[in-house]
């Protein structure tokens, strides 16, 4: 359902690629991790799906289309069907959590009725209901900076659940969150995921939970995809590709001593 | 440690300049001498003259409502213009430097020329200066607000163009919330000086508080000046305090 061909991506101030050559395809129901260092190109990669970075060679297909060939109201149109959770939450300061997710349904309606907030009876029930599964419902009416970080992924998790999305991609969803807060979002997505059938793509740099949770691991280096395969077989070779030889030293100076 | 040798030279450019400067503006403390003329001047002012009070308070609000619409009206105007005039919102690169330079234009005519140029065709009255206010304030606030929208944080618009929002939608929706405490505080702002710039319109007629001040100096009744320039205080100081409530609120 979602083809990546030949993709690279050069930004303008840099030398090397973000990314380069990378062909994948994804297919309805797989929950993908991409693993990487920072720098290694997930974050593009992801960006690339849902139409944020262009790239520079090669070609996105959603459905058999291409998205370079779309016209920016038929991109509109993929990006609703994408749900997309982010790092740093990007939350609207200063709205109410009811508020924050409600723009979840933006893709859909008339900017005349965004602009009123005219939301009809099933739009507020299911925004309800999301928030209610996300186990936000006794902070419905507080304003999002008030909120913790684990709470606030929650809003964004709502808010890219109300899009009624096909594919639920995160770009490092859970980088800023504590490990224990970590693991409760990762199990929050895993269950939507297996409700919704979705297709997901969660960019992470904790290996354990990548592992734990993906039922496919890609590792990307350099921009190049260096694995793409079932989490069991991403072993400690793996890992050490991937991370490179910092990690590598690091670790046989915790075997020395 | 702290101080480089180019220091140097920079301390001795700024008295330089300090030199000159006082020189052109006829800057000497000995002229001091003369003190006791202000002293004087300033007695003639106390008793406070209180029978014309009531006039006074209509004046005042006179320019109370001068300023407040001249720079609400600005407000309105200059939003939309600021969008246009930030490099992340504009929708094109020559409008964005046209509206730039188009407010820049505006901003660098003072109240009082605009105000002059307007009583030819509108004539003597609180109409021009309202009209002279807004223009002004459609040039500063115009630039303020775009810079703020410039430093706003991408990410919500980001995640705007995520949920497929329109793109000019999308920008509205996720800059405004962050911007408009901001955006408050600089109206306030605003509206101060819109009085302060209101009472000298009123000295090219513009009426309000301005415009008696004047004419009691003109015609030497200092006990009027004197309550004149308490009622422009309490003004200016009302202003801030409604300001500072209506901000905290917000925040």
């Amino acid at each position: 359902m979602l083809n990546i061909k030949n993709v690279s991506v050069q930004y303008d101030n840099s030398q090397e690629k973000a990314l380069s050559d990378i062909n994948l395809s994804f297919n309805n129901g797989e929950f993908v991790c991409i693993l990487g260092k920072s720098g290694a190109g997930k974050s593009t990669l992801i960006r690339c799906i849902n139409g944020l970075q262009k790239p520079t060679h090669g070609e996105v297909y959603w459905q058999d289309q291409p998205l370079s060939k779309m016209n920016e109201e038929q991109l509109r149109q993929v990006r609703r069907k994408m749900g997309m959770i982010f790092q740093h939450f990007n939350l609207i300061p200063r709205l109410t959590v009811i508020q924050n997710v409600m723009t979840g349904t933006f893709g859909y309606r008339s900017t005349f009725k965004n602009l009123i907030g005219w939301f009809t009876d099933d739009e507020i029930k299911r925004a309800k209901q999301i928030i209610d599964d996300v186990g936000l419902m006794t902070q419905i009416d507080r304003k999002v900076e008030q909120l913790s970080g684990g709470q606030k992924q929650r809003v964004g998790i709502a808010r890219a659940l109300l899009q009624q999305p096909a594919v639920f991609l995160g770009d490092e969803p859970v980088s800023s969150l504590d490990p224990g807060i970590s693991n409760h979002i990762f199990q929050l997505i895993q269950e939507m995921h297996h409700r919704l059938q979705l297709l997901t793509i969660i960019n992470v740099h904790d290996v354990e939970l990548a592992k734990r949770y993906a039922t496919r691991l890609i590792a990307l280096k350099d921009g190049k995809v260096v694995f793409d395969d079932i989490p069991e077989k991403f072993d400690d070779d793996k890992f050490h590709l991937t991370y490179g030889s910092t990690v590598n030293k690091f670790q046989n100076y915790l075997k020395i001593n | 440690m702290w101080f480089k040798y180019r220091s140097i030279f920079t301390v001795i450019l700024l008295l330089v300049l300090v030199f000159f400067s006082m020189r052109l503006t006829e800057f000497d403390l000995s002229k001091f001498k003369e003190f006791r003329n202000m002293i004087d001047f300033l007695s003639q002012w106390f008793p406070m003259d209180f029978s014309k009070l009531p006039a006074m308070i209509h004046d005042s609000l006179e320019t109370l409502a001068l300023a407040f619409l001249g720079s609400f009206l600005g407000l309105i105007f200059a939003l939309p213009i600021s969008f246009m005039a930030a490099v992340n919102t504009s929708p094109s690169k020559y409008l964005y430097h046209f509206t730039r330079f188009s407010l820049s234009f505006v901003r660098s005519i003072p109240e009082i020329v605009f105000g002059l140029i307007l009583l030819t065709a509108l004539s003597l009255g609180p109409f021009p200066a309202v009209l002279a206010i807004m223009f002004h304030n459609v040039g500063v606030l115009g630039k303020l607000i775009s810079e703020l929208i410039e430093a706003s944080d991408p990410g919500p618009q980001e995640a705007m163009k995520a949920v497929g929002a329109k793109k000019g939608f999308g920008y509205l929706f996720s800059i405004l919330p962050q911007i408009w405490p901001n955006v408050l505080s600089h109206y306030f702002y605003r509206f101060e000086v819109a009085i302060r710039t209101s009472l000298i319109l009123g000295f090219i007629g513009a009426g309000g508080i301005g415009q008696r001040l004047f004419n009691d100096f003109k015609t030497f009744q200092y006990s009027s000046v004197s309550l004149d320039v308490l009622m422009i205080m309490i003004l200016v100081i009302m202003v801030d305090l409604i300001g500072s409530y209506v901000r905290n609120k917000v925040i």
